[in-house]
């Protein structure tokens, strides 16, 4: 069925609706990679084994990742007319007495996390669940997400990401219609760069700026690439968005594609993420049985279609020239800018080309369908809209968290995170992956905006939150990132191939007590000149946590250093 | 593009007056700021810089403080091109500063080479604070500082692409793929010619040229028909002359220069003397 009309669309919403709310019981298990990590695709099995053995007239569906990776493996039960219920830390065991219960009607409400009475999808769909389970916690009184906004994850662990109906369900793939049928190119370029939306991948570019000039570029032909390959340790954000709600970032595309002139897309995704992988390429091609990609997208005569390019396991390759580069079946290295790849030139196979984070793409439907102002009021000046982190390491409550923009550190780690995994205090967060800077615990009213985090010596990066506790040792975390960027490194310019190189060496001796107050100097001023000297994001980054911990845990440097 | 790059050989090139440490220069516009530098014999230390190959910014020592609108950035002088009015410093305190560290790692790194002990020390840098990287088995001889121009020189000049950077990061080296003796080698010696560190060596032994960096590669040596002696590599000479005339191909080919030039004056001589031969 290919859709050109709002009818077709509705059609399919409907079809979504009765999946997403079939009349019976729908049991939906948490299936992206931290769920079946811990036993989900097992859960899955049992459940199924049951509901065929009794011959239940039960739903038993995937789902995403809602985020509380700490809770996992989570299950949704919707019983029709009442609340959508989550539960957590289930096991293949659970599994006879969730049946049974669900049969009866009811949940096992030991074995629940929250309910959900009615979900704002916030793309002009509230789907109600119903009432009753009041000895459950809301979902909203839930320490982990009260505080949280969902904007991106909106969708993720509540729709099956390998059904595109469910998608168009909640309101999936209206943005699209909406500018494709009605929208010029000006008028989506204008909205997004009113929406103030800056780029997610860590640099904080405004997109609709980059998206002018893409647009503007004079070529024949232009490209736009999403890009996928999220490679920080412990930053897991985009293959959540892209494992629980892969046509998100599929419509926020298309969007962009029309705005832009480009007729092909291509995501360029790390070959570590096997599962978003296999979800996108489902996506893509249930997007294309419904003419939302390819030619002739809702009869508008606008022609878009979408490739995936794996990557090799660099992280280099995240910085965009390299990343052009491994595209074009070259090395990852980077070259010097301009040409940016938004420059006749300078982009893929020499065409003009806008190049975005997974994130960024995915803001882009709900800008259309609720406008740039709405948009704009979420956040902070200058910082508008969510930002999705990862939080990780030793943390109490782990997982992956979506805040405004201008959010303290306080509040992610202490109010969300509730602090130190067992009961340790907290020492230090890095934001950023690994060329981020670790903020001390007395710098936690710092907010969490692109300008603030350069202030304080870290960066926003793309998302990840790493939190340290009173037993980490900062000087051996310096050492841990700059032995990744290190490896990291394509080996291109001398400051980040031999100054990283040696700025290790200088940590290991530092780290064994043979080191001497000099090389606490020599790395301080090997670490600036790598910074100044660097030819791209990657080695000009690098000593950021070497640069913070030296700024605010001295004290644990000289410890180790001979008097 | 830059305006004034291929695609508009015909038209002429605007000229433009830049500034370098305050004194005022004609260049043209979009030309390598580096290139501007060296042809008035302004001293900036490069390594990685060939005017033949796109500017590649790797080797870092090229960096001046670009003056932006009251404002210092620094950035590499061999991708920085020529534009009316820019203003450029090559040697502020920040610069040497950072240049000295730099020539610190050069000399760890490449700790045999006499050309980058002789650069360092012209810019007052004679002791490195960092280890040394000394590899008996390097068969760069501990002189290479991966500046990539043998690579580049070997792939986009003489399209053989022989050789290539292995490995990634600190353990990047250049070499024939898998350490291998390798085919597709011309012999050119391109990659010793473009070094700037003395590091690339190769030897004519007999009929084979042995490339010694690059795992033993050998290519082998035409000789002259007329004197025997070897003088190109076979697959080169071959190559070459298949994209001269015909006529001179027939003439010249299987020579060596010499016996070439030789051939040539007694040509001339017999053309000049009416072809009389005296003593036929």
């Amino acid at each position: 069925m290919k859709i050109t009309s709002a009818d077709d669309l509705e059609a399919a919403r409907q079809a979504g609706l009765q999946k997403l709310q079939p009349g019976k019981p729908r049991i939906a298990v948490g299936l992206a990679t931290c769920g079946i990590a811990v036993g989900g695709n097992k859960v899955y099995e049992r459940l199924r084994e049951i509901i065929k053995r009794d011959g239940l007239d039960i739903v038993l569906t995937k789902t995403g990742c809602i985020g509380y990776c700490r809770e996992e493996p989570l299950v949704n039960i919707s019983i029709p007319k009442k609340p959508l219920v989550i539960l957590h830390k289930v096991t293949e065991a659970d599994a006879e007495e969730i049946i049974k219960q669900v049969s009866r009607g009811k949940v096992p409400t030991d074995k629940a996390l929250c309910r959900v009475p009615s979900w704002d999808h916030i793309t002009g769909c509230t789907l109600e669940y119903g009432k009753g389970f009041t000895r459950i916690p809301l979902y909203a009184k839930v320490p982990f997400f009260q505080d949280q906004q969902k904007v991106i994850l909106r969708d993720t662990g509540l729709i099956n990401p390998e059904d595109i109906d469910e998608y168009i369900a909640v309101g999936g793939y209206k943005a699209a219609m909406k500018v494709l049928t009605g929208m010029d190119s000006e008028a989506v370029i204008k909205e997004v760069e009113k929406s103030g939306l800056r780029g997610r991948g860590g640099a904080g570019f405004p997109t609709g700026l980059k998206w002018r000039i893409t647009r503007d570029a004079k070529a024949d032909k232009k490209y736009i690439i999403c890009n996928a390959d999220e490679g920080d340790p412990g930053a897991y954000m985009n293959r959540n968005e892209m494992e629980s709600d892969p046509h998100m970032l599929i419509e926020g595309m298309i969007i962009g594609a029309y705005a832009m002139g480009a007729a092909e897309g291509l995501i360029y995704i790390r070959a570590e993420y096997p599962l978003a992988i296999k979800r996108l390429k489902l996506a893509l091609e249930q997007a294309r049985e419904y003419g939302l990609l390819g030619s002739n997208i809702f009869g508008t005569g606008f022609s878009f279609d979408i490739g995936i390019a794996t990557g090799a396991g660099a992280f280099v390759c995240g910085e965009s020239t390299a990343l052009v580069s491994s595209i074009e079946g070259r090395t990852g290295r980077p070259h010097p800018r301009p040409p940016r790849l938004t420059d006749v030139g300078g982009g893929l196979w020499g065409y003009p080309t806008d190049l975005n984070n997974v994130e960024t793409w995915c803001n882009v439907p709900v800008i259309i369908i609720n406008g740039s102002d709405w948009y704009a009021k979420i956040g902070s000046e200058g910082n508008t809209g969510t930002k999705v982190f990862s939080l990780v390491g030793k943390v109490d409550r782990v997982g992956l968290v979506e805040v405004p923009l201008g959010t303290t550190l306080k509040t992610i780690v202490s109010d969300i995170g509730n602090g130190g995994a067992n009961n340790k205090k907290v020492k230090a967060v890095q934001t950023g992956g690994p060329s981020g800077g670790c903020i001390p615990v007395r710098m936690f009213d710092t907010t969490v905006d692109y300008e603030s985090l350069n202030r304080v010596g870290s960066i926003m990066g793309s998302g990840g939150i790493v939190v340290m506790d009173e037993d980490t040792d900062m000087v051996d975390i310096a050492r841990y990132f700059i032995n990744f960027a290190t490896g990291e490194s394509c080996g291109k310019c001398v400051p980040c191939r031999e100054g990283l190189k040696h700025a290790l060496l200088l940590l290991n001796r530092i780290m064994a007590k043979k080191g001497t107050r000099k090389d606490i100097e020599n790395l301080a001023l090997l670490s600036d000149t790598i910074v100044a000297t660097s030819l791209c994001g990657l080695g000009q980054s690098a000593p950021n946590p070497v640069l913070t911990t030296l700024a605010y845990f001295r004290e644990e440097y000289d410890a180790l250093v001979k008097p | 593009m830059t305006p004034g790059e291929a695609g508009e050989v015909d038209t002429p090139k605007k000229q433009v007056t830049i500034t370098i440490n305050g004194n005022k220069y004609p260049a043209d516009e979009g030309e390598i700021l580096l290139g501007v530098a060296v042809r008035n014999k302004i001293a900036i230390p490069h390594l990685c810089y060939e005017p033949s190959l796109d500017p590649y910014g790797a080797c870092r020592l090229c960096m001046v403080e670009e003056v932006k609108r009251g404002k210092r950035e620094m950035t590499t002088s061999c991708t920085l091109r020529a534009a009316e009015g820019l203003e450029v410093v090559t040697d502020t305190p920040e610069i040497v500063k950072h240049r000295s560290i730099l020539f610190e790692l050069y000399l760890a790194e490449a700790p045999k080479s006499e050309v980058i002990k002789a650069m360092a020390a012209r810019y007052g840098v004679t002791k490195t604070r960092f280890l040394k990287k000394l590899d008996s088995t390097d068969l760069l001889g501990n002189k290479c500082v991966l500046c990539g121009l043998c690579v580049r020189a070997c792939t986009e000049i003489m399209g053989a692409a022989a050789i290539g950077f292995v490995n990634r990061g600190p353990y990047t080296v250049v070499n024939t793929p898998y350490f291998e003796p390798t085919k597709d080698c011309f012999g050119c010696g391109a990659c010793v010619k473009v070094c700037p560190t003395d590091a690339v060596e190769m030897e004519d032994a007999g009929d084979t040229r042995v490339m010694k960096s690059w795992s033993g590669t050998r290519v082998p040596l035409a000789n002259c028909d007329c004197c025997g002696k070897f003088f190109a590599p076979k697959g080169l000479a071959t190559a070459t002359l298949a994209r001269v005339t015909p006529s001179l191909r027939e003439e010249i080919a299987a020579l060596c220069p010499a016996c070439r030039g030789k051939r040539i004056a007694r040509e001339e001589i017999l053309a000049l003397s009416g072809g009389a031969e005296r003593h036929g």
